[in-house]
């Protein structure tokens, strides 16, 4: 490439930004803002998504085998569960374990000594990668002759699997909601910006300017602007996410949520290429307006 | 040069600008266009750079034919046409060099090419001495001279001159004619629409008036009352 058309471009991009600098700065202050109320959002609905998988996560289910089912059907269906895709992990717990664990449980309120029979079952407790998979391996355990029955609080859990994908889906419609929103407001900003310099373009369409040569620099100012409002987001949202998810996940105990595990770097990433893929496109749209047929 | 073939020419909003324009304009002339306001002139300019179209009828410039060259070609013939405004449409942003470097560095010229380029254009014009100065900090008449050097830099075959002297008083006025009739004996066409009774008449040049978008008078060696009675 010509050196000479290089230099011209890179010139006509800085040259725009520092002489239309309160233009450039308002824009860039409108990204900005912009994108802090989104990653706000943003972040909300990643703790609450979180906040759900974990409460989601905690059902176990729990099957419980019939006396008839002999050691090498335990151990076969041991090595079934433990070949699922689905399953993460499974513990036996035994007939002694269960009553064991059920004495020590009670201890001081009812006296197990007096029982001479172990009336517990054998059992497994079947974890899931993906709590939506516990109903349907819930049904399938269910089918099988050494099982004598399988518990997984199916109706608590069916709910609370409803919820999650309820506010899953209010959750995506908000934030594609705010997109919109976010996208519409960089895109106005930059083609009042661009508007300002209709004049301009006229003047470069009439000494012979090909629409690329118009084109080129608004889109890089587009893309610049929306990076720089968007790393200006992020300077103002960062330290107040150092500030105050310490002291969010310190005031709500009670909640298990760890506001640490959201993945905040994730989200950075998507607030600034939200701010430069917006920026850059709401300038070729404008400017393209006025790079009509003649 | 310029050759307008039965060319006529109604706006989008009905308003019929032109109407059978036939007019041919020989490499090197010198025309002026007049009449009073509305009746055609920056109507005929326009076609000439393709910034209308005629509805009917063509315009053949140098070797382009008007109607069939594509859009992505436009800004091709603009660097052979070179075009001058009543209000001078300088960018404001950039400085006398810049403004007219800039239409060199679009036509993707070296940085040598603008470096050898610019500074004769100025010259020419007699702008030089202010080239690192902005566009309000300058007269109508140096802002009118910037604008001839820019349509001037890219070597044009034709220069259109839409009232250029009509925001400049009568003796600016003149100098501006004056280095258009000297870009003209370098070998420029030049076509100017004027209202400048004064520096038509001094100058004797061909003119052609314009009466309702039509072509009322053409004279060799005319004056601006030509076909007034």
């Amino acid at each position: 490439m010509d050196w000479g058309r290089t230099q011209f471009f890179w010139a006509e991009v800085a040259q725009n930004f520092t002489r239309n600098a309160a233009m450039a700065l308002t824009a860039i202050g409108t990204v900005a803002i912009s994108i802090v109320v989104l990653g706000v959002f943003l972040f909300a609905r990643s703790s609450f998504n979180l906040l759900l998988n974990n409460v989601v996560n905690k059902v176990d289910i729990a099957v419980y085998l019939k006396d008839e089912a002999t050691p090498a059907d335990i151990d076969t269906m041991m090595r079934q569960l433990r070949a699922d895709p689905r399953v993460d992990n499974v513990r036996f717990v035994s007939k002694q374990e269960a009553l064991e664990t059920l004495r020590k449980r009670l201890a001081g309120q009812v006296n197990l000594g007096l029982i001479n029979v172990n009336p517990l079952p054998n059992s497994f407790v079947v974890h899931t990668i993906d709590p939506g998979d516990v109903p349907p391996l819930a049904g399938e355990l269910q089918a099988k002759p050494q099982v004598a029955f399988v518990n997984y609080g199916s109706k608590v859990t069916e709910k609370l699997l409803v919820i999650r994908r309820v506010l899953g889906t209010i959750g995506l419609g908000v934030i594609v909601l705010l997109l919109v929103a976010t996208a519409l407001i960089i895109y106005n900003t930059i083609r009042l910006t661009v508007f300002a310099r209709q004049r301009e373009i006229t003047i470069m369409q009439l000494v012979g300017a090909t629409n690329w040569t118009i084109r080129w620099p608004f889109v890089f100012e587009g893309l610049l602007t929306g990076l720089a409002g968007g790393l200006i987001g992020l300077l103002v949202l960062w330290p107040a996410y150092q500030t105050l998810a310490p002291k969010l996940t310190l005031n709500l105990p009670f909640l298990p949520l760890n506001l640490a595990d959201v993945s905040v770097g994730h989200i950075a990433l998507e607030l600034v290429l939200v701010g430069a893929v917006v920026g850059m496109l709401a300038s070729w749209l404008s400017v393209s307006r006025y790079l009509r047929p003649a | 040069m310029i050759v307008f073939e039965d060319v006529s020419l109604v706006y989008p909003n009905g308003v019929h600008a032109l109407s059978n324009i036939s007019l041919n304009v020989a490499r090197g002339e010198f025309l002026f266009l007049v009449g009073s306001t509305g009746q055609g002139k920056s109507s005929v300019l326009k076609c000439i750079y393709r910034e209308a179209c005629p509805t009917s009828g063509d315009v053949v410039v140098d070797d382009w034919r008007l109607s069939t060259l594509p859009h992505g070609k436009v800004p091709f013939l603009r660097r052979k046409v070179g075009v001058v405004f009543q209000d001078f449409k300088l960018l404001r942003g950039k400085t006398v060099w810049e403004n007219v470097a800039y239409a060199l560095q679009v036509t993707g010229a070296t940085s040598r090419d603008v470096a050898r380029r610019v500074p004769r254009a100025l010259e020419l014009v007699g702008i030089a001495h202010k080239s690192k100065m902005f566009p309000h900090e300058l007269s109508g008449g140096e802002q009118q001279r910037t604008a001839i050097a820019r349509s001037l830099v890219n070597n044009p075959l034709i220069m259109l001159c839409d009232e250029p002297t009509g925001n400049l008083d009568p003796e600016t006025s003149s100098e501006i004619m004056a280095l258009l009739a000297r870009i003209n004996s370098k070998g420029t066409t030049v076509v100017v629409a004027t209202h400048n009774q004064a520096s038509v008449d001094r100058m004797r040049r061909r003119v052609v008036r314009l009466v309702h978008g039509r072509i009322a008078h053409d004279e060799e060696r005319g004056r601006y009352h030509v076909g007034l009675g």
